[in-house]
Protein backbone atom coordinates (compact mmCIF):
# COMPACT_ATOMS: atom_id res chain seq x y z
CA UNK A 1 0.00 0.00 0.00
CA UNK A 2 2.24 2.57 0.90
CA UNK A 3 4.61 1.40 -2.13
CA UNK A 4 1.66 2.29 -4.47
CA UNK A 5 1.83 6.14 -2.84
CA UNK A 6 5.61 6.25 -2.86
CA UNK A 7 5.26 5.50 -6.81
CA UNK A 8 2.51 8.48 -6.99
CA UNK A 9 4.75 10.26 -5.49
CA UNK A 10 7.60 9.78 -7.54
CA UNK A 11 4.93 10.82 -10.63
CA UNK A 12 4.04 13.92 -8.81
CA UNK A 13 6.98 15.98 -7.17
CA UNK A 14 8.38 16.30 -10.59
CA UNK A 15 4.75 17.63 -12.11
CA UNK A 16 4.84 21.48 -11.95
CA UNK A 17 0.43 21.59 -12.05
CA UNK A 18 0.83 19.37 -8.91
CA UNK A 19 2.98 22.77 -7.39
CA UNK A 20 0.73 25.63 -8.94
CA UNK A 21 -2.49 24.45 -7.74
CA UNK A 22 -1.06 23.36 -4.49
CA UNK A 23 0.52 27.01 -4.60
CA UNK A 24 -2.83 28.78 -5.09
CA UNK A 25 -5.04 26.93 -2.22
CA UNK A 26 -2.26 27.42 0.18
CA UNK A 27 -2.00 31.28 -0.34
CA UNK A 28 -5.25 32.11 -1.34
CA UNK A 29 -7.76 30.22 1.62
CA UNK A 30 -5.91 32.38 4.28
CA UNK A 31 -5.93 35.49 2.12
CA UNK A 32 -9.77 34.73 1.19
CA UNK A 33 -10.49 34.44 4.99
CA UNK A 34 -8.75 37.37 6.07
CA UNK A 35 -10.30 39.58 3.59
CA UNK A 36 -13.77 38.10 4.42
CA UNK A 37 -13.32 39.60 8.35
CA UNK A 38 -12.03 43.00 6.97
CA UNK A 39 -14.77 43.66 4.41
CA UNK A 40 -17.72 42.17 6.56
CA UNK A 41 -20.58 41.41 4.26
CA UNK A 42 -23.59 42.01 5.37
CA UNK A 43 -25.46 38.85 3.82
CA UNK A 44 -23.21 36.92 5.47
CA UNK A 45 -24.47 35.12 8.49
CA UNK A 46 -21.22 35.13 9.84
CA UNK A 47 -20.32 36.39 12.86
CA UNK A 48 -17.57 39.04 12.03
CA UNK A 49 -16.55 39.89 15.48
CA UNK A 50 -16.05 36.10 16.71
CA UNK A 51 -14.63 35.08 13.24
CA UNK A 52 -11.14 34.79 13.60
CA UNK A 53 -11.67 33.57 17.48
CA UNK A 54 -11.74 29.76 18.99
CA UNK A 55 -13.81 27.96 18.43
CA UNK A 56 -15.73 29.61 15.74
CA UNK A 57 -12.57 30.50 13.37
CA UNK A 58 -12.50 26.68 12.63
CA UNK A 59 -16.41 26.26 11.04
CA UNK A 60 -15.15 29.53 9.46
CA UNK A 61 -11.69 28.34 7.88
CA UNK A 62 -13.41 25.05 6.25
CA UNK A 63 -16.56 27.02 5.30
CA UNK A 64 -14.00 29.37 2.99
CA UNK A 65 -11.62 26.41 2.06
CA UNK A 66 -14.43 24.16 0.86
CA UNK A 67 -14.61 26.58 -2.17
CA UNK A 68 -11.10 25.71 -3.24
CA UNK A 69 -11.92 22.15 -2.96
CA UNK A 70 -12.94 22.10 -6.61
CA UNK A 71 -9.17 23.47 -7.39
CA UNK A 72 -8.03 20.30 -5.30
CA UNK A 73 -10.41 17.94 -7.69
CA UNK A 74 -9.52 18.92 -10.43
CA UNK A 75 -5.98 18.60 -10.06
CA UNK A 76 -6.88 14.95 -9.27
CA UNK A 77 -8.73 14.78 -12.41
CA UNK A 78 -6.07 15.92 -14.17
CA UNK A 79 -3.47 13.38 -12.79
CA UNK A 80 -6.10 10.82 -13.52
CA UNK A 81 -6.58 11.69 -16.70
CA UNK A 82 -2.82 11.81 -17.60
CA UNK A 83 -2.42 8.55 -17.22
CA UNK A 84 -5.19 7.62 -19.60
CA UNK A 85 -3.50 10.13 -22.23
CA UNK A 86 0.28 8.90 -21.63
CA UNK A 87 -0.99 6.00 -21.39
CA UNK A 88 1.02 5.06 -18.44
CA UNK A 89 -2.14 3.23 -16.76
CA UNK A 90 -1.97 0.43 -19.48
CA UNK A 91 1.97 0.56 -19.26
CA UNK A 92 1.29 -0.28 -15.52
CA UNK A 93 -0.77 -2.82 -15.60
CA UNK A 94 1.07 -4.37 -18.71
CA UNK A 95 4.40 -3.90 -16.39
CA UNK A 96 2.38 -6.22 -13.22
CA UNK A 97 -0.25 -3.42 -11.55
CA UNK A 98 -3.63 -4.72 -11.14
CA UNK A 99 -6.42 -2.85 -12.06
CA UNK A 100 -7.06 -2.88 -8.32
CA UNK A 101 -4.13 -1.39 -7.68
CA UNK A 102 -4.87 1.65 -9.79
CA UNK A 103 -8.16 3.04 -8.14
CA UNK A 104 -6.19 2.04 -4.51
CA UNK A 105 -3.13 4.27 -5.62
CA UNK A 106 -5.70 7.53 -6.99
CA UNK A 107 -7.89 7.00 -3.39
CA UNK A 108 -4.80 6.73 -1.52
CA UNK A 109 -3.48 10.16 -3.49
CA UNK A 110 -6.47 11.72 -3.00
CA UNK A 111 -6.96 10.66 0.74
CA UNK A 112 -3.20 12.45 1.09
CA UNK A 113 -4.25 15.29 -0.76
CA UNK A 114 -6.89 15.78 1.97
CA UNK A 115 -4.85 15.34 4.86
CA UNK A 116 -2.48 17.98 3.69
CA UNK A 117 -5.02 20.84 2.91
CA UNK A 118 -6.53 19.77 6.72
CA UNK A 119 -3.10 19.71 8.41
CA UNK A 120 -2.89 23.50 6.67
CA UNK A 121 -6.29 24.13 7.23
CA UNK A 122 -5.09 23.37 11.24
CA UNK A 123 -1.66 25.64 10.90
CA UNK A 124 -3.79 28.61 9.30
CA UNK A 125 -6.53 27.98 11.89
CA UNK A 126 -4.31 28.09 14.80
CA UNK A 127 -2.46 30.70 13.73
CA UNK A 128 -6.04 33.15 13.12
CA UNK A 129 -7.32 31.42 16.38
CA UNK A 130 -4.01 32.35 18.39
CA UNK A 131 -3.81 35.98 17.63
CA UNK A 132 -7.70 36.77 18.17
CA UNK A 133 -7.94 34.76 21.30
CA UNK A 134 -11.50 33.73 22.23
CA UNK A 135 -13.02 32.11 25.33
CA UNK A 136 -12.87 28.27 24.11
CA UNK A 137 -9.65 25.80 24.13
CA UNK A 138 -8.44 25.65 20.64
CA UNK A 139 -9.86 21.97 20.45
CA UNK A 140 -13.59 22.65 20.89
CA UNK A 141 -15.12 21.78 17.58
CA UNK A 142 -12.08 21.30 15.47
CA UNK A 143 -14.53 18.42 14.51
CA UNK A 144 -14.79 20.72 11.41
CA UNK A 145 -11.59 19.94 10.15
CA UNK A 146 -12.20 16.39 9.91
CA UNK A 147 -15.30 17.16 8.26
CA UNK A 148 -14.00 19.03 5.99
CA UNK A 149 -11.23 16.09 5.16
CA UNK A 150 -14.21 14.03 4.20
CA UNK A 151 -15.78 16.68 2.40
CA UNK A 152 -12.62 16.98 0.34
CA UNK A 153 -12.51 13.49 -0.39
CA UNK A 154 -15.89 13.50 -1.00
CA UNK A 155 -15.24 16.25 -4.11
CA UNK A 156 -11.98 14.08 -5.17
CA UNK A 157 -14.51 10.80 -5.36
CA UNK A 158 -16.84 12.67 -7.49
CA UNK A 159 -13.82 13.89 -9.99
CA UNK A 160 -12.16 9.83 -9.86
CA UNK A 161 -15.54 8.81 -11.18
CA UNK A 162 -15.51 11.14 -13.86
CA UNK A 163 -11.98 10.94 -14.86
CA UNK A 164 -12.38 7.15 -15.20
CA UNK A 165 -15.62 7.46 -16.90
CA UNK A 166 -14.76 10.06 -19.82
CA UNK A 167 -10.93 9.82 -19.68
CA UNK A 168 -9.84 13.27 -20.90
CA UNK A 169 -9.16 16.39 -18.80
CA UNK A 170 -10.80 19.32 -20.57
CA UNK A 171 -13.91 16.82 -20.86
CA UNK A 172 -13.88 15.12 -17.05
CA UNK A 173 -12.97 18.40 -15.56
CA UNK A 174 -15.89 20.50 -17.29
CA UNK A 175 -18.21 17.61 -16.32
CA UNK A 176 -17.50 17.55 -12.86
CA UNK A 177 -18.09 21.26 -12.28
CA UNK A 178 -21.28 20.89 -14.48
CA UNK A 179 -22.61 18.03 -12.42
CA UNK A 180 -22.47 20.06 -9.37
CA UNK A 181 -24.27 22.81 -11.12
CA UNK A 182 -26.86 20.22 -12.72
CA UNK A 183 -27.70 18.27 -9.32
CA UNK A 184 -28.69 21.63 -8.26
CA UNK A 185 -30.93 22.56 -10.32
CA UNK A 186 -32.25 18.82 -10.26
CA UNK A 187 -33.20 19.07 -6.77
CA UNK A 188 -35.04 22.39 -7.02
CA UNK A 189 -37.50 19.99 -9.31
CA UNK A 190 -37.89 17.42 -6.60
CA UNK A 191 -39.85 18.11 -3.13
CA UNK A 192 -36.79 19.24 -0.59
CA UNK A 193 -37.02 15.93 2.38
CA UNK A 194 -35.76 14.26 -0.91
CA UNK A 195 -33.27 17.12 -2.60
CA UNK A 196 -31.24 16.88 1.01
CA UNK A 197 -30.12 13.34 0.33
CA UNK A 198 -29.04 14.14 -3.44
CA UNK A 199 -24.93 13.25 -3.11
CA UNK A 200 -23.72 17.03 -3.65
CA UNK A 201 -25.83 18.87 -1.46
CA UNK A 202 -24.64 15.91 1.11
CA UNK A 203 -21.15 16.61 0.40
CA UNK A 204 -21.37 20.64 0.15
CA UNK A 205 -23.48 20.49 3.60
CA UNK A 206 -20.06 19.40 5.26
CA UNK A 207 -19.10 22.72 5.96
CA UNK A 208 -22.22 24.14 7.21
CA UNK A 209 -22.92 27.99 6.52
CA UNK A 210 -21.37 29.22 9.56
CA UNK A 211 -23.92 31.36 11.26
CA UNK A 212 -24.21 33.30 14.94
CA UNK A 213 -26.78 31.44 15.87
CA UNK A 214 -24.95 28.02 15.70
CA UNK A 215 -25.03 25.45 13.39
CA UNK A 216 -27.84 25.92 10.88
CA UNK A 217 -28.10 24.24 7.58
CA UNK A 218 -29.26 26.34 4.59
CA UNK A 219 -29.86 25.40 1.31
CA UNK A 220 -29.23 27.84 -1.78
CA UNK A 221 -31.56 29.94 -1.73
CA UNK A 222 -30.66 30.73 1.81
CA UNK A 223 -33.97 29.53 2.80
CA UNK A 224 -33.32 26.99 6.38
CA UNK A 225 -34.54 23.53 5.94
CA UNK A 226 -35.60 21.18 8.29
CA UNK A 227 -31.98 20.04 8.35
CA UNK A 228 -30.31 16.64 8.89
CA UNK A 229 -28.10 16.32 11.80
CA UNK A 230 -24.53 17.06 10.85
CA UNK A 231 -23.36 13.60 12.07
CA UNK A 232 -25.71 12.25 9.51
CA UNK A 233 -24.95 13.84 6.93
CA UNK A 234 -21.15 12.43 7.83
CA UNK A 235 -22.38 9.46 7.68
CA UNK A 236 -24.18 9.58 4.36
CA UNK A 237 -21.46 11.39 2.80
CA UNK A 238 -18.60 8.34 3.60
CA UNK A 239 -21.26 6.06 2.21
CA UNK A 240 -21.57 8.23 -1.07
CA UNK A 241 -17.71 8.19 -1.30
CA UNK A 242 -17.24 4.20 -0.68
CA UNK A 243 -19.98 3.93 -3.59
CA UNK A 244 -17.93 6.27 -5.91
CA UNK A 245 -14.88 3.96 -5.48
CA UNK A 246 -16.81 1.22 -5.87
CA UNK A 247 -18.48 2.64 -8.92
CA UNK A 248 -15.05 3.60 -10.50
CA UNK A 249 -13.52 0.07 -9.75
CA UNK A 250 -16.38 -1.60 -11.66
CA UNK A 251 -16.30 0.94 -14.49
CA UNK A 252 -12.58 0.12 -14.74
CA UNK A 253 -12.78 -3.18 -14.53
CA UNK A 254 -15.69 -3.71 -17.42
CA UNK A 255 -13.34 -1.59 -19.77
CA UNK A 256 -10.19 -2.47 -22.07
CA UNK A 257 -7.08 -0.23 -21.73
CA UNK A 258 -6.51 1.04 -24.83
CA UNK B 1 9.98 -28.87 -24.37
CA UNK B 2 8.23 -26.80 -21.06
CA UNK B 3 5.64 -24.80 -22.26
CA UNK B 4 5.62 -20.81 -21.22
CA UNK B 5 2.27 -20.05 -22.68
CA UNK B 6 -0.68 -21.73 -23.20
CA UNK B 7 -3.51 -19.94 -25.06
CA UNK B 8 -6.95 -22.34 -25.82
CA UNK B 9 -9.82 -20.58 -27.90
CA UNK B 10 -9.04 -16.80 -27.23
CA UNK B 11 -11.59 -15.26 -29.02
CA UNK B 12 -12.46 -11.14 -28.46
CA UNK B 13 -15.01 -9.13 -30.58
CA UNK B 14 -15.19 -5.28 -31.13
CA UNK B 15 -18.79 -4.47 -31.91
CA UNK B 16 -19.62 -6.71 -34.86
CA UNK B 17 -15.86 -7.10 -35.73
CA UNK B 18 -14.41 -10.38 -34.50
CA UNK B 19 -10.77 -9.52 -33.88
CA UNK B 20 -9.34 -12.63 -32.74
CA UNK B 21 -11.35 -16.16 -33.25
CA UNK B 22 -10.56 -19.60 -30.71
CA UNK B 23 -6.96 -18.63 -30.79
CA UNK B 24 -4.59 -21.39 -29.93
CA UNK B 25 -1.10 -21.93 -29.59
CA UNK B 26 1.55 -23.06 -27.59
CA UNK B 27 5.02 -21.69 -26.99
CA UNK B 28 7.74 -23.20 -25.40
CA UNK B 29 10.94 -21.54 -23.59
CA UNK B 30 13.65 -20.23 -25.58
CA UNK B 31 11.24 -19.80 -28.63
CA UNK B 32 11.41 -16.65 -30.34
CA UNK B 33 7.87 -17.11 -31.79
CA UNK B 34 6.72 -14.64 -34.23
CA UNK B 35 3.08 -13.36 -34.80
CA UNK B 36 2.85 -12.42 -38.50
CA UNK B 37 0.14 -10.88 -40.11
CA UNK B 38 -1.23 -8.08 -41.91
CA UNK B 39 -2.29 -4.88 -39.93
CA UNK B 40 -5.86 -6.01 -38.40
CA UNK B 41 -5.57 -8.97 -38.52
CA UNK B 42 -5.30 -9.79 -34.31
CA UNK B 43 -2.00 -9.38 -33.01
CA UNK B 44 -2.18 -6.95 -30.93
CA UNK B 45 -5.47 -7.47 -29.61
CA UNK B 46 -3.55 -10.91 -28.47
CA UNK B 47 -1.25 -9.37 -26.98
CA UNK B 48 -3.25 -7.20 -24.92
CA UNK B 49 -5.62 -9.86 -23.94
CA UNK B 50 -2.03 -11.97 -22.80
CA UNK B 51 -0.57 -9.06 -20.55
CA UNK B 52 -3.88 -8.34 -19.12
CA UNK B 53 -5.12 -4.87 -20.39
CA UNK B 54 -7.68 -6.23 -23.02
CA UNK B 55 -10.54 -8.34 -21.57
CA UNK B 56 -11.01 -11.17 -23.94
CA UNK B 57 -14.65 -12.54 -24.65
CA UNK B 58 -14.28 -16.37 -24.55
CA UNK B 59 -11.06 -18.97 -23.89
CA UNK B 60 -8.10 -18.65 -21.54
CA UNK B 61 -4.60 -18.39 -21.20
CA UNK B 62 -1.54 -19.40 -18.59
CA UNK B 63 1.84 -18.22 -17.82
CA UNK B 64 4.07 -20.72 -16.80
CA UNK B 65 1.05 -22.95 -16.16
CA UNK B 66 -0.52 -21.21 -13.45
CA UNK B 67 -3.97 -18.60 -13.76
CA UNK B 68 -2.84 -15.36 -15.39
CA UNK B 69 -1.84 -12.39 -12.59
CA UNK B 70 -0.14 -9.58 -12.13
CA UNK B 71 2.62 -11.38 -10.86
CA UNK B 72 3.73 -13.15 -13.99
CA UNK B 73 3.59 -9.43 -15.64
CA UNK B 74 5.65 -8.40 -13.54
CA UNK B 75 8.51 -11.25 -14.77
CA UNK B 76 7.33 -10.36 -18.38
CA UNK B 77 9.03 -7.58 -20.28
CA UNK B 78 6.80 -5.79 -22.84
CA UNK B 79 7.21 -3.36 -25.58
CA UNK B 80 3.74 -2.76 -26.67
CA UNK B 81 3.03 -0.29 -30.06
CA UNK B 82 4.16 2.81 -29.08
CA UNK B 83 6.40 3.48 -25.73
CA UNK B 84 4.37 5.08 -22.60
CA UNK B 85 6.34 6.90 -20.67
CA UNK B 86 5.70 10.54 -18.28
CA UNK B 87 7.04 13.45 -20.62
CA UNK B 88 7.72 15.55 -17.86
CA UNK B 89 9.90 12.72 -16.39
CA UNK B 90 13.28 12.09 -17.19
CA UNK B 91 14.67 8.59 -18.27
CA UNK B 92 15.74 7.62 -15.03
CA UNK B 93 12.88 9.05 -13.00
CA UNK B 94 10.49 6.78 -15.40
CA UNK B 95 12.49 3.92 -14.80
CA UNK B 96 12.18 3.92 -11.56
CA UNK B 97 8.53 4.20 -11.46
CA UNK B 98 8.87 0.98 -13.92
CA UNK B 99 11.23 -0.61 -11.14
CA UNK B 100 9.15 0.13 -8.32
CA UNK B 101 5.73 -1.21 -10.24
CA UNK B 102 8.19 -4.71 -11.04
CA UNK B 103 8.92 -4.65 -7.74
CA UNK B 104 12.82 -4.56 -8.97
CA UNK B 105 15.69 -2.93 -7.34
CA UNK B 106 15.99 0.30 -8.82
CA UNK B 107 20.22 -0.42 -9.27
CA UNK B 108 19.10 -1.84 -12.28
CA UNK B 109 18.35 1.65 -13.99
CA UNK B 110 21.80 2.38 -15.38
CA UNK B 111 22.57 -0.75 -16.56
CA UNK B 112 19.82 -1.36 -18.88
CA UNK B 113 20.47 2.39 -20.04
CA UNK B 114 23.56 1.42 -20.74
CA UNK B 115 22.61 -1.43 -22.71
CA UNK B 116 19.78 0.35 -25.23
CA UNK B 117 23.11 2.98 -25.52
CA UNK B 118 21.12 6.29 -23.59
CA UNK B 119 23.17 6.20 -20.30
CA UNK B 120 24.27 9.66 -21.48
CA UNK B 121 20.52 11.16 -21.58
CA UNK B 122 19.37 9.42 -18.55
CA UNK B 123 18.50 13.27 -16.73
CA UNK B 124 16.49 14.31 -20.45
CA UNK B 125 13.29 14.56 -19.88
CA UNK B 126 11.39 11.67 -21.67
CA UNK B 127 9.67 14.43 -24.32
CA UNK B 128 12.79 15.62 -25.37
CA UNK B 129 13.91 12.32 -26.86
CA UNK B 130 13.26 11.46 -30.82
CA UNK B 131 11.44 8.56 -31.65
CA UNK B 132 14.05 5.93 -31.80
CA UNK B 133 15.40 6.93 -28.36
CA UNK B 134 11.86 6.39 -27.54
CA UNK B 135 11.97 3.38 -28.74
CA UNK B 136 14.81 2.71 -26.92
CA UNK B 137 13.87 3.78 -23.34
CA UNK B 138 11.06 1.21 -24.14
CA UNK B 139 13.57 -1.53 -24.39
CA UNK B 140 15.52 -0.68 -21.19
CA UNK B 141 12.28 -0.94 -19.40
CA UNK B 142 11.47 -4.15 -20.83
CA UNK B 143 14.63 -5.52 -19.44
CA UNK B 144 14.21 -4.36 -16.18
CA UNK B 145 14.68 -7.37 -13.43
CA UNK B 146 16.12 -9.69 -16.06
CA UNK B 147 12.59 -11.31 -17.13
CA UNK B 148 12.95 -14.81 -18.70
CA UNK B 149 9.86 -13.64 -21.50
CA UNK B 150 9.66 -10.75 -23.86
CA UNK B 151 6.76 -9.51 -25.53
CA UNK B 152 7.41 -7.17 -28.13
CA UNK B 153 4.69 -5.66 -30.27
CA UNK B 154 6.07 -4.03 -33.81
CA UNK B 155 9.17 -3.48 -32.27
CA UNK B 156 11.09 -1.39 -35.05
CA UNK B 157 7.74 0.45 -35.73
CA UNK B 158 8.49 4.03 -37.05
CA UNK B 159 11.84 4.07 -36.42
CA UNK B 160 14.88 4.72 -39.21
CA UNK B 161 17.14 1.58 -40.89
CA UNK B 162 19.44 2.35 -38.62
CA UNK B 163 17.07 2.42 -35.79
CA UNK B 164 15.80 -0.84 -36.73
CA UNK B 165 19.04 -2.18 -36.81
CA UNK B 166 20.12 -1.54 -33.63
CA UNK B 167 16.57 -3.04 -32.13
CA UNK B 168 17.63 -6.29 -34.36
CA UNK B 169 20.55 -6.16 -32.93
CA UNK B 170 19.40 -6.32 -29.81
CA UNK B 171 16.84 -9.08 -29.66
CA UNK B 172 19.23 -11.06 -31.77
CA UNK B 173 21.31 -10.74 -28.31
CA UNK B 174 18.70 -11.26 -25.94
CA UNK B 175 17.52 -14.45 -28.42
CA UNK B 176 21.32 -15.92 -27.68
CA UNK B 177 20.94 -15.77 -23.56
CA UNK B 178 18.20 -18.49 -24.29
CA UNK B 179 15.10 -16.08 -23.20
CA UNK B 180 11.85 -16.64 -24.80
CA UNK B 181 10.66 -13.98 -27.13
CA UNK B 182 6.97 -13.37 -27.88
CA UNK B 183 7.18 -10.91 -31.15
CA UNK B 184 3.94 -9.66 -33.23
CA UNK B 185 5.01 -7.59 -36.41
CA UNK B 186 3.98 -7.04 -39.93
CA UNK B 187 7.09 -7.20 -41.63
CA UNK B 188 7.72 -10.44 -42.88
CA UNK B 189 11.93 -9.43 -43.07
CA UNK B 190 11.94 -8.86 -39.48
CA UNK B 191 10.39 -12.53 -38.17
CA UNK B 192 12.45 -14.01 -41.00
CA UNK B 193 15.61 -12.32 -39.55
CA UNK B 194 14.98 -13.16 -35.69
CA UNK B 195 12.59 -15.98 -35.48
CA UNK B 196 12.83 -19.39 -34.71
CA UNK B 197 8.71 -20.07 -34.90
CA UNK B 198 6.14 -18.26 -36.77
CA UNK B 199 2.08 -18.13 -37.03
CA UNK B 200 0.47 -16.49 -39.22
CA UNK B 201 -2.81 -14.90 -38.68
CA UNK B 202 -5.65 -13.04 -41.03
CA UNK B 203 -8.97 -11.44 -39.38
CA UNK B 204 -8.14 -13.00 -36.23
CA UNK B 205 -7.81 -16.36 -37.26
CA UNK B 206 -4.78 -18.68 -36.82
CA UNK B 207 -4.35 -19.74 -40.36
CA UNK B 208 -1.17 -21.59 -40.09
CA UNK B 209 2.01 -22.19 -36.82
CA UNK B 210 4.94 -23.75 -36.42
CA UNK B 211 8.85 -23.47 -36.90
CA UNK B 212 9.48 -21.13 -39.44
CA UNK B 213 11.28 -22.60 -42.38
CA UNK B 214 8.39 -25.55 -42.79
CA UNK B 215 5.94 -22.70 -42.40
CA UNK B 216 7.33 -19.87 -44.21
CA UNK B 217 9.25 -23.01 -47.03
CA UNK B 218 11.83 -20.67 -46.93
CA UNK B 219 14.36 -23.41 -48.55
CA UNK B 220 16.53 -21.60 -51.53
CA UNK B 221 15.69 -22.47 -55.14
CA UNK B 222 18.28 -23.56 -57.87
CA UNK B 223 17.21 -22.22 -61.52
CA UNK B 224 19.47 -24.11 -64.33
CA UNK B 225 19.39 -23.43 -68.37
CA UNK B 226 20.34 -25.62 -70.97
CA UNK B 227 19.95 -25.35 -74.95
CA UNK B 228 18.29 -28.32 -74.60
CA UNK B 229 15.22 -27.39 -72.29
CA UNK B 230 13.23 -30.86 -72.46
CA UNK B 231 16.32 -33.16 -72.12
CA UNK B 232 17.11 -31.11 -69.02
CA UNK B 233 13.77 -31.37 -67.07
CA UNK B 234 13.81 -34.97 -68.31
CA UNK B 235 16.62 -35.56 -66.82
CA UNK B 236 16.81 -33.84 -63.93
CA UNK B 237 13.01 -35.79 -62.59
CA UNK B 238 16.14 -38.52 -62.47
CA UNK B 239 18.49 -37.42 -60.15
CA UNK B 240 18.07 -38.40 -56.71
CA UNK B 241 17.06 -35.77 -54.04
CA UNK B 242 15.70 -33.14 -56.82
CA UNK B 243 12.04 -31.88 -56.40
CA UNK B 244 9.33 -29.17 -57.27
CA UNK B 245 10.62 -28.52 -60.87
CA UNK B 246 9.08 -25.64 -62.15
CA UNK B 247 9.45 -23.95 -65.73
CA UNK B 248 9.68 -20.54 -65.26
CA UNK B 249 10.14 -19.05 -68.84
CA UNK B 250 12.89 -20.60 -70.65
CA UNK B 251 14.53 -21.53 -67.10
CA UNK B 252 13.91 -24.53 -64.92
CA UNK B 253 13.57 -23.95 -61.01
CA UNK B 254 13.89 -26.70 -58.74
CA UNK B 255 14.40 -27.49 -54.88
CA UNK B 256 17.37 -29.79 -53.59
CA UNK B 257 17.11 -32.14 -50.71
CA UNK B 258 18.95 -31.29 -47.57
CA UNK B 259 22.45 -32.22 -48.00
CA UNK B 260 22.84 -31.53 -51.61
CA UNK B 261 24.11 -28.91 -52.97
CA UNK B 262 24.60 -27.03 -56.86
CA UNK B 263 27.82 -28.41 -57.31
CA UNK B 264 26.58 -32.38 -56.59
CA UNK B 265 23.85 -31.42 -59.30
CA UNK B 266 26.08 -29.70 -61.83
CA UNK B 267 27.87 -32.95 -61.90
CA UNK B 268 25.07 -34.99 -61.70
CA UNK B 269 24.35 -33.57 -64.86
CA UNK B 270 27.21 -33.30 -66.53
CA UNK B 271 27.77 -37.34 -66.10
CA UNK B 272 24.89 -37.92 -68.04
CA UNK B 273 25.31 -35.93 -71.00
CA UNK B 274 23.70 -32.33 -70.25
CA UNK B 275 25.82 -29.29 -70.30
CA UNK B 276 24.28 -26.48 -68.11
CA UNK B 277 24.33 -22.64 -70.10
CA UNK B 278 23.31 -21.36 -66.39
CA UNK B 279 23.46 -22.20 -63.22
CA UNK B 280 22.31 -19.85 -59.81
CA UNK B 281 20.79 -20.08 -56.75
CA UNK B 282 17.67 -17.98 -55.64
CA UNK B 283 16.79 -16.81 -51.94
CA UNK B 284 13.23 -18.29 -51.72
CA UNK B 285 11.05 -15.24 -52.27
CA UNK B 286 9.24 -14.79 -48.29
CA UNK B 287 7.30 -12.44 -49.96
CA UNK B 288 5.46 -14.24 -52.13
CA UNK B 289 5.24 -17.41 -50.00
CA UNK B 290 3.56 -14.92 -47.22
CA UNK B 291 1.21 -13.00 -49.61
CA UNK B 292 0.13 -16.55 -50.69
CA UNK B 293 -0.78 -17.80 -47.31
CA UNK B 294 -2.68 -14.59 -45.97
CA UNK B 295 -4.79 -14.53 -49.74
Amino acid sequence: MLDLLKIEYKKLIPYSTFWVIFGLFFLFTPIVFYGFGQVKIDAFPIDFATMYKFPNVWNNITYIASWFNLLIGMLLVILICNEFSFKTYRQQVIDGHSKADFIISKILLMSSFSLLSTLYLFIIGFFFGSFSGGEAPFLTDIKYLLIYFIQSLGYMSLGLIMAVLIRSSALSIILFICSIFVESIIRLLVPDNLAQFFPMKIISNLTPFPSPGGVQVANMNGVITEAISLNTTLIIAIIYIFSFWGISYVILTKKDIN
Amino acid sequence: MEAILNINGLSKRYGKVKALNNLSLQINRGDIYGILGPNGSGKTTTLGILLGVLNADSGSYSWNGKAPSKYDRKNIGSLIETPNFYPYLTARQNLSIVCKVKEVDESEVDSVLSIVDLINRADSKFKTFSLGMKQRLAIASALLGNPETLVLDEPTNGLDPQGIAEIRTIILDLAKEGKTIIMASHILDEVEKTCTHVAVLKLGNLLTYGPIQSVLNNQEQIVVASENLDGLKLTLSQIDGVSNIQQVGNKLSLMLATGKDSSYLNKSLFDKGIILSEISIQKPDLEANFLELIK
